[in-house]
């Protein structure tokens, strides 16, 4: 067998560039390309199998979006800003459609409202079944992971129903909503799979958030406290399993979330368990809002505003000025800057993506002192969504 | 709906800062204008009146003006108000500088890291702005960026030669 020290002369004899190191610690390029950190890249200096120093190395899905998104007239931008976070692509549609409404001074119609108010939740369950996947596969729990696409499989053929799209829908859109429900068998469908989903939690706890191995290896890893959180910027979540109670659908209220009952699950000790079960708590929470959202039924009228600036839409111009929308989304709050100078494309968008906060400086902080095998955990559990941070 | 609570803060930070300028301009949105040397000045006073997060720094660059225009986007969990700080700076990149607030603002330490690679904004005290960032060293070199006069469409022609097979049939290509 080859030694260590053989390989590396005769890589350095062929040329190679290798960093010096000390002689007990070594250096290792952790993704984009490995699974578990989900096309996200760490620089990592370890000592046998403990991390030393971690260096976070973003820019491998980066795609130019706020760039793209000032060549292109506002309402084509929708197809163009919702592939930031694959999970969750509603919410940037949502932001940007909010922020383009306050610039127009639209007031949404009550129905398309509700409309959005719907298609956000099931967003958020969508994105929470398909990180509970995620974790469960970096616990090695398939069978939990394969029920969470399964059930997420439900949700996605009912977006495929509404906006004609499974994934990608391109449906909240400036105005309102792009059409209308279709009809009162797809809000059937909706109440049957909420309930279903819902009967089918307990399995989750059974099989994933009680189980032994969970508890062994999410327990006091990855340690924040409240200060910390707040002074790096963290939300969501994450910042909610420190024991901040704050949510953005409660602090900064938009569409029918000021009618609707919900409670904010917070826990102290912001561990990756605490985390963890901060998201398994939401999903309950988020199907007890969809419950009561079918419980209200869709308010009659229109779904989109009717305003005649929106026959000609290439031509579709928004008046000057500048705003900012944000939505609490699976990974924290996520918010966009839109600035206008009264032209058919915007000025300046901004995305304010949340895994910005922690996914650069909280996690080169957070795995200091983890072994290797919790990398992956703690960035599970930490919500990292790669595209936000390189948008 | 009220507009008192606010007012109250716009009042209150205004009495600390009367360099600034400051107005409310909806339900839970206040705006500041402040002048680029008193910015972290201002920022330490907005820390110490529980605005506890920062959720951005934006730049946005007015060709015409001759501008670059940071808006520091403050959220405060105690109040429920997002705070806009605007602050204008030269557009030439030798004279794009401002002060860093990494200290006061952890979190701040990446948008400033975002701006300078994109916007070419030079935050004084930031030892990061130089290390590898989202750009790699061959765009770095060319100068891409997000200002209005860099010619992106021109650079991804030059640069990956993908364009050109499309403009065999059509004299203008247009995205």
């Amino acid at each position: 067998m080859v030694s260590q020290e053989e390989l590396i002369r005769e890589a350095r004899e062929n040329g190679m560039e290798l960093l010096p190191l000390d002689k007990d610690t070594y250096e290792l390029f952790f993704g984009p390309q490995h699974m578990a950190t989900e096309n996200y890249s760490l620089i990592l200096k370890l000592d046998g199998h403990r991390v030393v120093k971690a260096i976070a190395n973003p820019g491998f899905l980066h795609r130019g979006f706020e760039k793209l998104a000032e060549l292109r007239p506002w309402y084509t931008n929708i197809a163009l800003l919702l592939r930031i976070c694959v999970p969750e692509p509603d919410v940037p549609e949502a932001i940007y459609s909010m922020a383009v409404d306050e610039l127009m001074g639209w007031e949404v119609p009550e129905r398309a409202q509700w409309i959005r108010t719907v298609v956000l939740e099931m967003a958020r369950v969508t994105s929470y079944l398909f990180w509970t996947m995620g974790l469960s596969f970096k616990l090695g729990v398939y069978t939990a992971g394969q029920w969470a696409a399964a059930y997420r499989e439900r949700f996605m053929a009912l977006f495929e129903q509404l906006t004609g799209a499974r994934v990608y829908h391109i449906y909240t859109i400036p105005g309102g909503v792009r059409r209308d429900i279709p009809g009162d068998k797809w809000l059937r469908q909706l109440k049957d799979t909420v309930e279903y989903v819902k009967n089918k939690l307990p399995d989750f706890d059974n099989i994933l958030f009680e189980n032994y191995i969970t508890y062994n290896r999410l327990e006091g890893i990855g340690v924040m406290d409240k200060k910390f959180a707040l002074a790096e910027g963290v939300t969501g979540p994450n910042l909610r399993a420190t024991g901040v109670k704050a949510d953005v659908r409660r602090l900064d209220p938009y569409l029918l979330y000021p009618e609707l009952d919900f409670e904010v699950p917070i826990l102290k000790e912001g561990d990756s368990l605490a985390r963890a079960l901060v998201r398994r708590f939401e999903i309950e929470q988020d199907l007890y809002i969809l419950e009561q959202l079918l419980e209200m039924g869709p308010p009659d009228g229109p779904y989109k505003v009717e305003d005649p600036r929106l026959k000609a839409l290439p031509r579709f111009k928004v008046p000057a000025g500048d705003a900012y929308a944000h939505v609490e989304a699976t990974t924290g709050d996520f918010g966009v800057y839109v600035v206008s100078d009264g032209g058919n494309k915007p000025y300046r968008v901004q995305i304010r993506g949340p895994s910005i906060s922690h996914g650069i400086r909280v996690i080169e902080q957070l795995l200091v002192g983890a072994r290797i095998a919790d990398v992956p955990v703690i960035l599970m559990t930490l919500g990292n969504c790669p595209p936000d941070i390189d948008r | 709906m009220t507009l008192e609570k606010e007012e109250n803060i716009v009042r209150q930070i205004l009495e600390k800062a009367p360099y600034a300028e400051g107005k409310v301009r909806r339900v839970r949105r206040i705006e500041f204008h402040i002048p680029v040397e008193r910015i972290r000045e201002f920022l330490t006073l907005l820390k110490e009146s529980n605005f506890e997060t920062m959720m951005q720094i934006t730049a946005v660059d007015w060709i015409k003006d001759g501008d670059i225009e940071l808006v520091y986007q403050m959220w405060s969990y105690t109040h429920a108000v997002h705070a806009f700080v605007k602050t204008r700076i030269p557009r030439e990149v030798e004279k794009a500088k401002v002060p860093s607030v990494k200290d006061i603002y952890p979190v701040a330490e990446t948008y400033e890291r975002d701006a300078h690679e994109f916007y070419k904004v030079y935050f004084e005290g930031n030892e990061k702005l130089e290390m590898p960032w989202i750009l790699e060293d061959e765009d770095r070199e060319a100068g891409v960026c997000h200002r209005k006069d860099f010619d992106m469409l021109n650079y991804v022609k030059r640069k990956y030669k993908i364009l050109d097979r499309f403009e065999e049939d059509k004299e203008n290509y247009v995205i």
